[in-house]
């Protein structure tokens, strides 16, 4: 068994939201400098850059493809897939349902796919920060029926936590929850007592690389991929999120 | 006035039929369920466009009078039975969220 530090949420250059600084090579300096040992690339409704990422990063960090889907409830779900091959299909089904709304980049900022050495390969024109027309529970099956976790993101935040959304954590079978960087376990747990006993993650939602590991989870895994999270978050015990950063919500 | 006078008065479909008897004194309009769970009142008329399965659990934690789904959307029919089952009212009103608590208002507060 390993003793490991993951941060699995950073956002890239392909969330609109992001700072263009969140390139595959600024994203895996990033991550060394903070010693992480796991890191998930999670944009929003897309994994194109994960690969890229990985590429940058040869193993050092590991680098899991995910995305940050949103459900029709408007509930953010961490997806974290075993392959890339994995999350480029989901990534493909969700390009096809999105509402077709046009990515102004003066607007949103742009959404760009960049490779590891730091080309632009192209420009998602299609806006990603929109619901997908797909409820909770199917986006959490479609996750899982590709071998996928599926882990509610900063539960406890509004907008975008499943808790701040659906006021109570739905049945299901709930691998893990991550909290919001900014609550403790104990706020958390107070105000939510369903929480307790569970696998609570931490995570940065890194949108600069400033923030890459500024809040990260500690497990103990005997594999460092998605299998080996997997396995590790069935014991909470084997789970330790970091403290709370705190700063202002945004 | 009770849920079955407003359904009558307004013309809303009745999903699932709860306690029609019910007294309805206000109402609270949200789609995030913990801003429900904090801020409405016992007996509230519920208005949203959130159809999730939690909207019964909550609806059920905080006695609502009765939930009205606007803009003539339709839950899942696990909601439906779940409601069924918890005696949670739901109504469907075909116009916006805006319109339909406007008449609401209106109704309760001639």
């Amino acid at each position: 068994m390993r003793r490991i530090r993951a941060d699995l949420h950073i956002h890239s250059v392909l969330s609109p939201c992001t700072d263009l600084g969140m390139s595959p090579e600024k994203i895996v300096a990033g991550a060394r400098a903070r010693g992480l040992d796991l890191i998930a690339v999670a944009d929003h409704n897309a994994g194109w850059n994960g690969p890229y990422v990985r590429r940058a990063a040869r193993g050092r960090p590991v680098v899991i493809c995910a995305m940050e889907i949103q459900s029709e409830e408007e509930v953010e779900v961490l997806a974290l897939f075993p392959d890339e091959r994995t999350c480029q299909t989901l990534s493909e089904q969700i390009e096809r349902v999105l509402p077709d709304i046009f990515c102004d980049p003066e607007t949103f900022g742009d959404q760009l796919v960049v490779d590891d050495s730091g080309e632009i390969v192209r420009r998602v024109d299609r806006l990603l920060l929109s619901p997908v027309p797909w409820p909770l529970g199917e986006v959490v099956r479609r996750v899982r029926d590709l071998g996928g976790l599926a882990i509610p993101a900063h539960v406890d935040r509004v907008p975008g936590g499943l808790l701040g959304v659906l006021g109570l954590l739905p049945e299901g079978d709930w691998p893990a929850l991550e909290l919001a960087p900014w609550t403790s376990v104990e706020e958390a747990c107070a105000r939510w007592p369903e929480l307790r006993g569970r696998a609570l993650l931490r995570s940065s939602d890194a949108h600069s690389p400033g923030q890459i590991g500024r809040a990260w989870t500690e497990l103990a895994v005997k594999t460092l991929d998605v299998e080996g999270l997997g396995e590790a978050l069935t014991d909470p015990g084997r789970v330790r999120p970091s403290p709370p950063f705190k700063e202002t919500p945004w | 006035m009770t849920v079955g006078e407003l359904v009558r008065e307004l013309g809303l479909e009745v999903l699932v039929a709860g306690d029609l008897e019910a007294d309805v004194h206000g109402g609270y309009c949200a789609d995030l369920l913990s801003e429900v769970l904090a801020h409405a009142a016992k007996g509230d008329i519920w208005i949203t466009h959130q159809k999730h399965l939690n909207v019964v659990a909550v609806a059920k934690l905080k006695e609502i009078g009765a939930v009205v789904l606007v803009r003539g959307l339709r839950p899942p029919q696990e909601v439906t039975d779940r409601a069924r089952a918890e005696g949670v009212t739901i109504l469907v009103s075909p116009t916006s969220a805006f319109e339909t608590a406007g008449r609401i208002h209106r109704a309760l507060f001639p």
